[in-house]
């Protein structure tokens, strides 16, 4: 799975203001308070004029250090005194009357600076919070949609890479309760360094990191953080460290909340992932119980029957008539298609379940693998009348002849199957969209309701014991159809026939077309 | 002309194959010869010479194809390829290398009789002419010399093409003729990569041809190898 990447390196902290600049704010909240009022000095009272001061001492003071809130009060007083104590422009050192509001302006420039130094530490280091969450946020958000622990692993790597600025790697290490003390690493990318395989090793048997701004291998060229399913050691994350780069320790404090992340998300894919595992066994072991049965019924009985006209006819001492031979010889071969029928389907069944089936198209007529299926269920049809139906313009379609016939053929079995012996089967086909429908509809009982879906399922035989005289199939004819149709983009299903009986429909995609040959008049 | 009795050599590693083959094959007066293995197989062909061979292409000694290229490489006897159910491109590259036909397991007496007539009855003709110049199968006749095709009585019209396939179907009558052996003989060696053309043009010959053309009698289809028309009435 590939991520897209946030960058997810930490902002730095903002610095503070230099402090000439500090210094320079100083002088010009000061002096601006000071042009502002000395036009209009000649009316205010000394008390106005102290309190306008004060508010530039308190702005500049919330944010400055220490030094320049001073530096502001200090300036403050001589402005005030200088300018606005008459005698004007001359400080009146001697006045001790300014000296209290001196004092005042001071103590809350001093109060004032070292709250806004609080403030704006406060504020940074929320900021700083909120970045480290929105990643790890970020980060359980993306582990939701990871499906397996190769994917958890996957992004794990990627984004603590991103946080440190280096491509991550997980490497698996065996557990084992008393292998040798180190696992058996890779010797490739930065595993090539005996160093950084040492590291890991330390890494994976204290379960805690190692490399460049931890504790322990500040030279080993590589970060390495240890990854536990439940405690249980599964290997480490390693990052490439260039000479020099020592991750900060907010950066590895960051890292390892994400590790343990990591790990949480990893011990419940593992989880989940060993749930599917059983889940598929059950569904498998499930198969196997109903295959064994359906073969130790199914092909018992034709074998069996097989087995006993046989051993009659080889036992035969001039006893048997010419026609009971006959008649055992009949049985024998019809035995053995039916058993040869069940065999073939058995074996498309596991092709079709196993994925292995391989779709070799060819653009061609539909009607070509029908006319084949047509003829090979021919003899079983008895005096049931067929409609062929296909209409002549039906575009090429892009199929496996081979494959597509097996579904004609699998659903006109079924209908022989389903239906009494004398009632009509027609089979048509028309453009709809983008697609061909195929139709095969019979005027038999009808799929019962609600089990539309049911008869695609394997094993699944709907109705009660053999409806019309015929013998019950597997249960696998629809199933492969399914898996056929499904194969090739298409849909397969039943849906009643309007005046009764099964209408089962599959579609084919038509994707564009075939270069035509050149049409030629009659010669 | 004195009638000896074809002589088949059966090559198969399957005893009761073998038995069942002999057994029949022998009931309809072939003379019967066998072999187990590929290599005794290719030493009967030069020790006894005879008329057909009729090989199973999953034997356990050698490559199905390589033995097909063996016989063909050294006698021109007609050779028929037996395998099972789902190895059509076996067929179709046993068939391209030379076999005359081929049989899917399992198969019937009929089947199995049907085509090794028709494989005998080709050496009979020289190869590439017919016994007749004209044609008739299934209602349908065709005149081989005047180019004349008819469906009963029927005159029919076909264009170059179709007529081009219908005799070289004629040619094989009986026999499958592979996609690609037909592709090249009417649209020539280019025309393989395309083998739909072939496609279009049988379901047009069989609109023409057939009664029921969905419900092929004289050009039947052998799927995922090749086609055939059938002799006879």
């Amino acid at each position: 799975m590939r991520i897209a990447l946030p960058t997810n390196r930490l902002l730095p902290p903002p610095e503070p203001l230099p402090l000439a600049r500090q210094y320079r704010a100083a002088l010009l909240w000061v002096a601006a308070a000071a042009a502002l009022l000395l036009p209009v000095r000649g009316w205010l009272n000394t008390i106005d004029v102290a309190m306008v001061f004060l508010l530039a001492v308190v702005a500049v003071a919330v944010q400055s250090s220490r030094g320049p809130a001073i530096g502001a009060s200090i300036l403050a007083i001589v402005a005030f005194d200088v300018l606005f104590v008459p005698p004007y422009y001359r400080l009146a050192v001697e006045d001790g009357d300014f000296l209290l509001t001196f004092l005042v302006m001071l103590i809350v420039a001093l109060l004032m600076s070292q709250l806004g130094t609080r403030v704006r530490a406060q504020a940074t280091e929320a900021g700083l919070l909120e970045q480290e969450s929105r990643i790890r946020f970020e980060l359980n958000e993306d582990f939701a949609a990871a499906e397996t622990p190769a994917a958890v692993l996957d992004l794990l790597a990627a984004r603590i890479g991103a946080l440190l600025g280096s491509a991550g790697r997980f490497v698996a290490a065996p557990a084992r309760e008393d292998g040798p003390a180190h696992p058996a690493w890779p010797d490739d990318g930065i595993f090539a360094d005996p160093e950084v395989r040492m590291a890991a090793s330390l890494s994976w048997q204290d379960q805690s990191p190692v490399g460049p701004g931890t504790a322990r291998g500040a030279e080993v060229g590589a970060l390495l953080l240890p990854v536990s399913i439940e405690g249980r050691p599964e290997g480490v994350l390693a990052f490439a460290m260039p000479a020099g780069r020592i991750p900060s320790a907010r950066e590895l404090r960051l890292a390892r909340a994400m590790l343990a992340q990591g790990c949480d998300a990893l011990a419940k894919a593992s989880a989940l992932e060993a749930r599917e595992q059983g889940r598929l066994e059950v569904a498998a072991e499930q198969l196997r119980t109903a295959l064994l049965s359906s073969l130790s019924h199914d092909l018992r009985t034709p074998l069996a029957n097989i087995e006993g006209a046989a051993s009659t006819l080889v036992a035969d001492d001039a006893r048997l008539s010419a026609e009971v031979r006959g008649e055992l010889a009949e049985g024998i071969l019809v035995e053995s298609r039916r058993m040869h029928h069940l065999v073939a389907n058995l074996l498309d069944m596991v092709r079709v379940e196993s994925g292995t089936l391989a779709v070799h198209r060819e653009w061609q007529p539909l009607e070509e693998a029908l006319g084949v299926a047509y003829l090979r269920v021919e003899e079983r049809l008895g005096d049931r009348e067929v409609t062929l139906a296909l209409p002549k313009d039906l575009p090429l379609v892009s199929i496996d002849e081979l494959l597509v016939e097996q579904v004609f053929i699998n659903l006109l079995e079924n209908a022989i199957r389903h239906t009494p012996a004398h009632s009509p089967i027609t089979i048509t086909a028309w453009t709809e969209a983008a697609e061909v429908v195929v139709e095969v509809a019979d005027r038999g009982p009808g799929v019962p309701p609600g089990a539309s879906e049911q008869v695609f399922e394997k094993f699944v035989r709907v109705g009660s014991a053999p409806p019309f005289g015929t013998p019950h199939g597997a249960g696998l004819g629809l199933t492969i159809c399914r898996g056929i149709v499904t194969a090739h983009g298409g849909r397969i299903w039943v849906e009643p026939r309007p005046g009764g009986g099964a209408a089962f429909r599959f579609t084919l995609p038509l994707a564009g077309s075939p270069p035509r040959p050149a049409r030629e008049a009659p010669e | 002309m004195a009638t000896t009795a074809p002589v088949l050599l059966i090559i198969e590693d399957d005893a009761e194959t073998r038995r069942f083959l002999r057994a029949t094959l022998r009931a309809h007066d072939f003379v019967v010869v066998e072999a187990t293995t590929a290599r005794e197989g290719l030493a009967q062909l030069a020790g006894r010479n005879p008329d057909l061979v009729l090989l199973d292409l999953g034997l356990p000694d050698a490559e199905g194809m390589t033995v097909v290229a063996a016989v063909r490489a050294t006698h021109p006897t007609p050779l028929i390829v037996v395998s099972a159910r789902g190895r059509e491109q076996d067929k179709v590259a046993a068939l391209d290398l030379g076999a005359d036909d081929y049989l899917t397991k399992p198969f019937g007496v009929q089947e199995l009789l049907a085509r090794i007539r028709a494989a005998l009855r080709r050496v009979a003709v020289a190869p590439g002419t017919l016994a007749e110049p004209v044609f008739q199968a299934r209602g349908v006749t065709v005149d081989l010399l005047r180019r004349e095709v008819r469906r009963g009585s029927a005159p029919i019209h076909l264009t170059p093409t179709e007529y081009k396939l219908l005799t070289a179907l004629i040619h094989q009558a009986g026999r499958v003729v592979t996609h690609r052996q037909l592709l090249r003989t009417v649209w020539g060696p280019n025309a393989v990569e395309h083998p739909h053309y072939l496609r279009v043009y049988m379901a047009q010959l069989r609109h023409k041809l057939e009664w029921d053309p969905t419900r092929p009698r004289l050009l039947t289809t052998e799927p995922g190898v090749g086609y055939r028309l059938q002799p006879g009435e």
